[in-house]
């Protein structure tokens, strides 16, 4: 298999550009400064690559949306904020070969006629933040991105910014506010952020892996990446699979290669020789899929979407039997309700009333309406909140309880009375619908009529 | 100009308009809590969403432009909007305090109205009250806010005032998620003099009037459409008021004037009414004691008009005032100009012509402290580029005045001046003969031949005009206390006993007259001013609060 991102990455010493340089860092932005800003969107576009960071949108048509006025800047937002749960392969590229990210990061920035650009790398990965600085340092000594690029005039400002802690900001325009000194808000959307984005000026922001790419790409061409893997998933993917598998790590596959290969061969197969329950392969914000579903899929965008799921950032987390599916539910809800920035009802309130209701049946003191309140809660969500953690948070609850509803209904009580606690023990309109002498309490039930009804 | 269909109805609108905005020009309530007309659109609290044909989702109605030919369903007619804003109402409740029966914001509160609401609300709650999130309440937040952090449903235009419309940014949502509170950084008390419209717009408890607190259940309130008397830029409002006494003053919605907003001071205004104790009877200088209206007016118009010699001019001071209403200050400049001869008629007390434009802050306020400087203005009351207030007493003092006719009120904004009060006494004390028409009792009227009781502002009817020349008409709301009458009424009676008609006594008839005298009102109506200007909302349909132009939304 033709390895794109990860030739020199388990090759030691590659952090260091000297090393990096002899292995062929940096030849392919030297190519690209002898490209048009038209070519290079082209062969990106030709090349079929599309967005690594989970949304899965073709970088070249991203990169077309640049329609900058005279004279208006133009900014490349690199997010390495990797907070997905289960995500952990931008790390491993950064730590192991950063001078490919920024190699990436230069061609990026260069054929988009951006000057400056900011790589917003989450807080928690302070460590990386250490071997990027250096790798960017010593490449800018070697005069490789200092002020300009290699020998051409291109300016280019690099610059690392560390965030907070915080999943909201690996959110396109989450990082854009967080960038800006603000709130990490998303933002309503249209205007999008090729047209109002950092500063209000016109912005792309590509994920690690994404950037990645981009040399092997100029170096071969489109049409050699377009090649390799599936029609509608060129190239190749990082999966970074964790869990109940005898070798977690990052492997590079071809697009198109299939599930059931990658946990036997890369994965080593599952844990101590038991038998895999369920997998999510994508993230926690993509549909859980279970061991029978995952028998046939393959590891690109099409087919994980035609079976109901997404391939995501390619965080792959493997659960086998032993794993209890409700507790595992627990923790993935209680992230985003940790997570949920706050700004808008839905995802603000539900996230947080996911969490209550799956702690309370954890706890044995759920009701037996429970899952088709989860369930409501998840279609009251889904797709009427700014931006896509509303939505992230509904997929492992629905595909959770759906799938495996019967592990969830064996926590419920037996009880059959669905009223809410304070309803059933005396207090509230249903226990006052009698009046003092057993009569109806007309004021019980709500009025349904114009709302001129005023005290 | 794009042409779109809302609920069945058609609309054409400006490029650029909002889909809200549009739905509003039509009568149709969108809910929202989040969107408010003189604040940049947000879009986070997700109420105002409608179906739009074509597009898959909900879409926000305040942050989408209209495009030609859309078709939008509201919740009042579209399923899929109807589950979208019941959705989003169950999420708001889910952790908002049971706290109606002690708060404030209780009958006009967006959350009540909105569950009230058959077509979105009335859903039955699944939440135990032991769930909820609790958060701080009852933050003193200075001298015209209380936070109560745990009403907030977040929609961030407190947040969005504090940064946009007074540039303080005290105010800032702090943690994340369902734990969002809303905050002044370290508790620390509004500074900005444009506080108290954060009540208004805050569409719920969370930010309530500290003035206000407890004072009145709001559905006990007449309500009453005025101006604010406490500077030259006359910002629209309306006065709450309960049983003859005023609880508070609110904004109304005036683009070309006030956007939505009140400065703390003109807002708190109604406070100098009754800071010191009101003239209640006509009173006689000498005997002391009260005289009847009848005798006084008799006495008064008597008096002056003594001073009269024929084909001399007559060495009269009269003063008007730049707080009185056109009306009142029309039959003054009548009753003084067809009853002397070149007397010395002015309006000034100190240079308001010159202070009526200049502006205090980039905001609202105006240095000049006065309502109607330039309807006296335009009336010509300040002719004399010599005259005002310390001529007359100037002239008095060398002994060239015989009597003096001063309409007075207080400011109802900032101190009265001691050293106008010192000259209006002095002017008193100077002349054999006065007739002081005022509101409140004072140290400097005390030797005043007759001290004439008057209605403050918020009790008599009539117009104002602004410092840019806008008229505007504020209503009466309570009665004046004990005898005062209404100063118009006051020289109507002064006219009649001088034998001129005093004109129709009606506030229509009396600005008619106006217009006919005043070239810069030709053609203006009292009908025309009364109506709303520029209101968001049209007279009929149901708002959320039942308030029309209620400056809150």
């Amino acid at each position: 298999m033709e390895r794109i991102l990860t030739l020199h990455a388990d090759q030691g010493d590659q952090p260091r550009l000297a090393v990096a340089r002899e292995r062929g860092a940096y030849d392919g932005l030297r190519k690209a400064l002898g490209l048009t800003r038209h070519q290079i969107i082209a062969e990106v576009t030709a090349s079929g690559l599309r967005g690594r960071g989970g949304a899965g949108f073709p970088t070249g048509r991203k990169w077309d949306f640049i329609r900058p006025q005279p004279g208006q800047p133009v900014y490349l937002l690199c997010n390495a904020d990797e907070s997905e749960p289960g995500t952990f392969k931008d790390r491993y590229l950064m730590e192991r070969d950063p001078h490919l990210v920024l190699e990436g990061l230069c061609i990026a920035a260069y054929a988009i006629g951006a000057h400056d650009v900011f790589v917003y790398l989450r807080g928690e990965y302070a460590s990386v933040g250490s071997i990027l600085a250096a790798a960017l340092a010593e490449a800018g000594e070697a005069g490789i991105l200092g002020a300009t690029l290699l020998d051409s005039p291109y300016e280019l400002r690099i610059n690392l910014q560390l965030g907070a802690g915080a999943y909201i900001c690996g959110e396109e325009t989450g990082l854009i506010s967080s960038l800006e000194g603000k709130r990490g808000y998303p933002r309503v959307r249209p205007p999008f952020p090729a047209v109002h984005g950092f500063g209000q000026q016109p912005t792309v922001v590509n994920n690690v892996e994404t950037l990645a790419n981009l040399p092997w790409i100029i170096l071969h061409g489109g049409e050699a990446f377009a090649t390799l893997g599936t029609e509608r998933s060129t190239g190749t993917k990082l999966i970074s699979v964790c869990g109940a598998v005898n070798r977690p790590g990052v492997y590079e596959v071809e697009m198109g290669y299939p599930l059931r290969d990658f946990l036997a061969r890369e994965a080593g197969g599952i844990l101590d020789g038991r038998a895999l329950k369920a997998l999510i392969p994508g993230g926690t914000s993509v549909p859980i899929l279970t061991a029978r579903e995952a028998e046939d899929v393959t590891l690109d965008f099409e087919s994980m979407q035609h079976a109901g799921t997404m391939l995501g950032s390619g965080g792959m987390i493997v659960f086998d039997q032993t794993v209890a599916m409700p507790g595992a539910l627990a923790t993935i809800a209680n992230f985003y309700a940790h997570e949920s920035c706050g700004e808008c009802t839905p995802c603000r309130e539900g996230t947080g009333w996911f969490a209550w209701i799956i702690a309370r049946v954890l706890a044995g003191e759920g009701r037996p309406n429970d899952l088709e309140q989860l369930l409501r809660i998840c279609a009251n969500v889904e797709g009427r909140t700014i931006c896509g953690l509303g939505d992230a948070a509904v997929q492992p609850v629905r595909s959770f309880i759906t799938k495996f509803r019967a592990e969830f209904e064996a926590l419920l009580p037996a009880d059959q009375d669905t009223r809410p606690d304070w309803q059933r023990h005396g207090h509230g309109p249903r226990a006052a619908r009698h009046g003092p002498l057993g009569q109806e309490a007309a004021w019980a039930e709500p009025v349904a009529g114009p709302s001129s009804a005023r005290l | 100009m794009p042409l779109i269909t809302i609920d069945d109805q058609p609309i054409e609108v400006e490029t650029g308009t909002l889909i809200i905005q549009a739905a509003d020009r039509l009568g149709i309530e969108v809910p929202r809590f989040c969107y408010h007309p003189d604040l940049r659109p947000e879009g986070n609290c997700r109420m105002c969403l409608v179906e739009v044909q074509g597009y898959p989702r909900p879409t926000v109605a305040c942050t989408t432009p209209v495009v030609d030919g859309m078709v939008v369903r509201t919740p009042h007619a579209g399923d899929q909007a109807r589950r979208a804003v019941r959705g989003v109402l169950e999420f708001l409740l889910i952790n908002h305090p049971l706290d109606c029966p002690i708060c404030d914001q209780a009958g006009e509160c967006s959350l009540q109205d909105f569950y009230m609401h058959p077509d979105y609300g009335l859903h039955r709650s699944q939440v135990d009250p032991q769930e909820k999130v609790r958060k701080r309440k009852a933050i003193d937040l200075g001298p015209m806010i209380v936070l109560d952090s745990e009403r907030c449903v977040l929609c961030s235009r407190c947040v969005r005032f504090s940064a946009e419309v007074t540039g303080t940014a005290e105010l800032q949502f702090v943690n994340r998620g369902n734990q969002v509170e809303l905050k002044a950084f370290e508790d620390r008390a509004l500074t900005d003099p444009y506080a108290g419209n954060l009540a208004d717009i805050c569409p719920v408890g969370a930010l309530t009037s500290k003035d206000f607190r407890f004072k009145r259940r709001v559905w006990h309130l007449a309500r009453t459409d005025s101006i604010c008397a406490g500077c030259s830029t006359g910002c629209n409002l309306r006065i709450d008021h309960f049983q003859g006494t005023i609880e508070r003053l609110v904004p109304r919605r005036n683009p070309a004037v006030n956007q939505s907003w009140l400065c703390d001071e003109g807002r708190m205004s109604f406070h100098a009414l009754g800071a010191a104790p009101r003239l209640t009877k006509p009173r006689a200088q000498g005997t002391g004691d009260a005289v009847n209206w009848d005798d006084a007016v008799a006495t008064a118009h008597g008096g002056l008009h003594a001073i009269r010699r024929p084909g001399q001019p007559s060495r009269l001071a009269a003063l008007a005032s730049t707080s009185a209403t056109n009306e009142t200050l029309l039959l003054f400049w009548r009753y003084v100009s067809e009853t002397f001869t070149a007397p010395l008629l002015d309006c000034r007390l100190g240079q308001e012509d010159r202070w009526v434009d200049e502006r205090e802050d980039t905001l609202l306020r105006r240095r000049d402290k006065h309502p109607n400087t330039r309807g006296a203005l335009l009336l010509g009351l300040a002719a004399d580029p010599a005259g005002g207030l310390r001529p007359m007493v100037a002239q008095a003092q060398a002994g060239a005045i015989d009597a003096a006719l001063i309409l007075y009120y207080p400011p109802l904004v900032g101190a009265e001046d001691p050293a106008t009060l010192e000259a209006l006494a002095t002017l008193v004390r100077a002349v054999p003969f006065s007739v002081v028409l005022t509101t409140h009792e004072g140290e400097w009227g005390r030797n005043a031949t007759l001290a004439l009781p008057i209605a403050a502002w918020s009790e008599e009817e009539g117009t104002y005009t602004n410092y840019a020349g806008v008229v505007q008409y504020a209503g009466k709301a309570v009665a004046p206390p004990g005898e005062a009458r209404a100063a118009a009424a006051v020289l109507g009676g002064l006219l009649g006993q001088a034998g001129r008609y005093p004109g129709g006594s009606t506030v229509q008839a009396r600005f008619d007259e106006l217009a006919a005298a005043v070239p810069a009102y030709a053609g203006l109506t009292i009908a025309g001013l009364a109506s709303r200007q520029a209101s968001v909302y049209p007279p009929e349909g149901r708002l959320p609060y039942g308030q029309e132009g209620f400056a809150g939304h």
